[in-house]
């Protein structure tokens, strides 16, 4: 009983996808989008109020950046960061954020420019 | 698996649980059998304090954790545009709740006698800062919290009975003593745990919400788990019931050590079921 309740609890931990608390949003580009050009911003929309508190990007898994996360007040469904334009290759993103229930938020999505 | 903040966000919940639950269960105790427990009042004051200032403690460290979580970065927990954002939502409401109350439960017990209701009304107010976030909070619906801490005043009711009836069974001297508290609480359980237990039903059916959620999700599966040491916790909790505790009122000598064995494995398995409830509070994602 107790190694099934240890191998259960193990597999809930490693299938658990996020380290906080995700909700449904939608990224621009879409993840997994394959681009021509580096685009000027990036944005991402959450279904409730959202403060971000940490952006960071990859480019072809050499150099990471935080992103400009602007001036910021109250919480908000939608955002438009500014992109370094690196050239082509991939560009991985990865956020953090306080949801207004007061969860910690994250999230990865990733596309590539030609 | 979560990273290092995610492990550290656990880790601090599951005290936290331990230390308010044990903390209030031992007050809740010692004023509903206060007859039985007179004579163990500094050692359940001793412990409430010490599980009171573990509560507190870890109410500081998992605020500042939720920082650290913001940031990825350990410099999240000192940073004070941070955490001063936290404290505008729904955490620093829980936390402002949680600190009253343990205060008010401290001064209480340090000052002990009559006080000792001021205690336990700290313990009801530091239990229902849990009502005030998360998951069960989000559905923003009193009756929904009023479930949640139902459910939670009988697991510290629980909870805060096994120092004492492990300490009582532990000596041939007070072995009378641990027999009538033994009877006793069984009593108050068998309409206790009920309530417990169909409270952890409703709650299930709002989270969770389908059949699928619950075999399919990390959060159906940890829920799952918590459920199958729950199981094994009755199973101890009938045995001490029905064998036990009547062997310790007809003087069985060996009936005081054989209750002491089966209330650490319930410590275990109470371990277990906190671990179980701070992972799917913490890390999980509700499946609805």
């Amino acid at each position: 009983m107790i190694y099934r309740v240890a191998l259960t609890i193990f597999l809930a931990l490693t299938s658990a996808q996020a380290l906080a608390h995700s909700e449904k949003e939608s990224m621009t580009p879409a993840d997994g989008a394959i681009l021509d050009a580096v685009p000027e911003t990036i944005g991402l929309r959450f279904n409730d109020g959202m403060r971000l508190t940490k952006v960071e990007m990859t480019h072809a898994e050499t150099h990471t950046e935080a992103l400009d996360l602007g001036t910021q007040s109250g919480f908000v469904k939608e955002f438009s960061l500014p992109l370094t334009p690196m050239g082509p290759g991939m560009y991985h993103i990865e956020w953090r954020g306080l949801g207004v229930d007061g969860h910690p938020m994250n999230g990865v999505f990733s596309f590539e420019v030609k | 698996m979560p990273d290092i903040w995610g492990q550290a966000a656990v880790a601090t919940k599951f005290l936290l649980y331990l230390g308010v639950l044990t903390s209030a269960g031992l007050i809740l105790c010692r004023q509903v059998f206060s007859e039985q427990l007179a004579g163990l009042d500094r050692f359940l004051r001793a412990w409430a304090v010490f599980f009171a200032l573990l509560a507190a403690t870890m109410s500081f460290l998992g605020f500042a954790v939720r920082g650290a979580v913001l940031m990825d970065d350990a410099s999240g927990m000192t940073d004070l545009a941070i955490l001063a954002l936290l404290w505008e939502t729904p955490p620093g409401d829980a936390l402002l709740l949680r600190l009253l109350g343990l205060g008010a439960l401290l001064t209480g017990v340090v000052l002990g006698g009559r006080w000792l209701w001021v205690a336990l009304l700290g313990s009801f107010l530091a239990i229902w800062s849990f009502c005030e976030i998360g998951h069960v909070a989000s559905e923003d619906r009193l009756w929904f919290q009023s479930v949640l801490f139902g459910h939670l005043i009988v697991a510290a009711f629980w909870i805060g009975v096994l120092l004492p009836l492990h300490k009582l069974s532990g000596s041939a001297d007070t072995l009378r003593v641990a027999a009538v508290l033994g009877h006793r609480f069984g009593q108050v359980a068998s309409v206790a745990v009920p309530l417990l237990l169909l409270a952890g039903v409703v709650m299930t059916w709002r989270l969770v919400g389908s059949l699928p959620a619950l075999l399919g999700t990390a959060y159906g599966l940890t829920l799952l788990a918590k459920i199958a040491v729950v199981t094994l916790l009755l199973a101890l909790a009938a045995i001490n019931k029905t064998r036990l505790v009547p062997a310790l009122q007809s003087g069985d000598p060996k009936a005081g050590p054989h209750l002491a064995r089966s209330i650490s494995l319930e410590w275990v398995c109470i371990g277990v079921i906190l671990l179980a409830t701070a992972v799917f509070t913490s890390i999980l994602t509700v499946p609805s």
